[in-house]
């Protein structure tokens, strides 16, 4: 277990905006602390999963539950 | 220094109005050749006139309210710096978003404004394209799930840019040159300049010519689009069928045009300047009178034509000594 979770709340938003709020969050972050982010856009789970990706970080978890989208991502660098 | 302190009031009226200098480096017996030193505007570039446009018709429609509407823009220049400095004096909060890769000095400018600045990289959301492309988007996003507290002025399609243009340049042109001009050129970025200046012009004489200068593909010419690699803009293409001519101007004339009308014209000139300059010297016109607007100087370009070799930055500094026609900004 991380020592901290982050929390971002980004339902309601529409891309680019979740994926924007999530790089400055893990911007923010220490190597190691791990970002929960919620979103209901579903091009959230494209882009957001994809940025964790090319830039690096690790997406522990990914879960659905209707609309919403619950990523959680570990800053790896 | 002759520094002195401004009201408000008296930076908003200095909107406008811009000199007309003749070039005598290329005026000869039959043609006379002018710039309008656009750069004189308070915030020192073209941009004052669309941006404080675009605020009052706003307000004047009821979309903004002073201390209550956050003003979002996504830019990579000059207007991010009118839209900063005319908005604050205002009353409005401003939030402007910008790619990464933009200039240095122009995001210092910025946030010494008082704008909260965003910078977008091109890996956020590649499907939305690059650059500017995904400022716009995140800007689109941001206003659109809140549209109560902001609004986002988009130059690019707000008629507000046109008029500026219509209202403004436009008729000091004709009056500056007692309605003698038969030459109009200027660059193309959202079209307002172009198409406000050129339907008030034509209107009081259809023989004058608009000639639209376009940069190369892969340009380094901050402000101007090539519409080869770029889609036109919805206010361009509302009135395109102003423009009577195209030339492209390629990087190397115009950082080369930098150097040469410091050595000929004294003025310390930015590269989209440049570039209207080159254009005016290549494209042949037997008789008239040429106007070419000069959007902004070469203050904010220190760092790129060290880049460039066009000058060191202590010849900049030396030449910044000795040019004429530099005016006063109100963020330095």
């Amino acid at each position: 277990m991380s020592a901290s979770i982050k929390k971002l709340d980004a339902r309601g938003l529409f891309c680019p905006e979740p994926v924007f709020r999530t790089k400055i969050e893990i911007e923010r972050m220490q190597v190691g602390e791990v970002l929960t982010v919620l979103a209901d856009d579903p091009n959230a789970e494209d882009d957001i999963s994809r940025w964790v990706q090319r830039n690096g970080h690790e997406l522990l978890d990914l879960q659905k539950r209707d609309s919403e989208l619950e990523f959680s991502i570990k800053k790896v660098k | 220094m002759a520094t002195k302190v401004l009201t408000d009031e008296q930076v908003l009226k200095r909107i406008g109005n811009t000199p007309l200098v003749k070039l005598e480096s290329l005026s000869n017996e039959k043609t006379t050749y002018f710039a309008k030193l656009e750069g004189h505007n308070p915030f020192g570039s073209v941009k004052d006139r669309a941006a404080y446009w675009m605020i009052k018709d706003g307000e004047e429609k009821g979309r903004l309210k002073r201390g209550e509407t956050i003003i979002i823009e996504p830019t990579s220049g000059n207007t991010g710096i009118a839209l900063a400095g005319i908005a604050n004096l205002l009353g409005y909060t401003v939030e402007i978003v910008i790619p990464e890769k933009a200039s240095e000095e122009t995001k210092k400018i910025i946030a010494s404004l008082g704008a909260k600045l965003y910078e977008t990289s091109d890996d956020l959301c590649p499907k939305v394209g690059a650059g500017t492309d995904q400022s716009i988007a995140l800007a689109t996003s941001i206003a659109a799930t809140r549209p109560d507290k902001y609004f986002s002025p988009n130059q690019y399609s707000n008629e507000a840019n046109f008029l500026g243009h219509y209202k403004g340049t436009g008729p000091e042109i004709w009056a500056q040159t007692e309605g003698k001009i038969t030459h109009f050129f200027t660059g193309v970025g959202t079209g307002g300049t172009i198409t406000g200046i050129s339907t008030y012009l034509k209107e009081q004489n259809p023989d004058v010519k608009t000639i639209a200068v376009q940069p190369q593909q892969n340009h380094l010419i901050q402000g101007l689009r090539n519409f080869e690699e770029s889609a036109k803009p919805d206010l361009f293409l509302r009135r395109e069928n102003v423009v009577d001519d195209w030339i492209t101007i390629t990087n190397e004339q115009a950082f080369d045009a930098v150097r040469e009308v410091f050595q000929k014209e004294k003025m310390l000139v930015s590269p989209s300047s440049a570039a209207i300059y080159a254009a005016m010297k290549r494209y042949k016109v037997d008789q008239g009178c040429v106007v070419g607007i000069f959007a902004d100087d070469g203050r904010k370009f220190k760092s790129l034509y060290a880049k460039q070799n066009i000058f060191s930055e202590e010849d900049f500094d030396n030449a910044l000594k000795e040019a004429k026609h530099v005016s006063q900004i109100v963020y330095l």
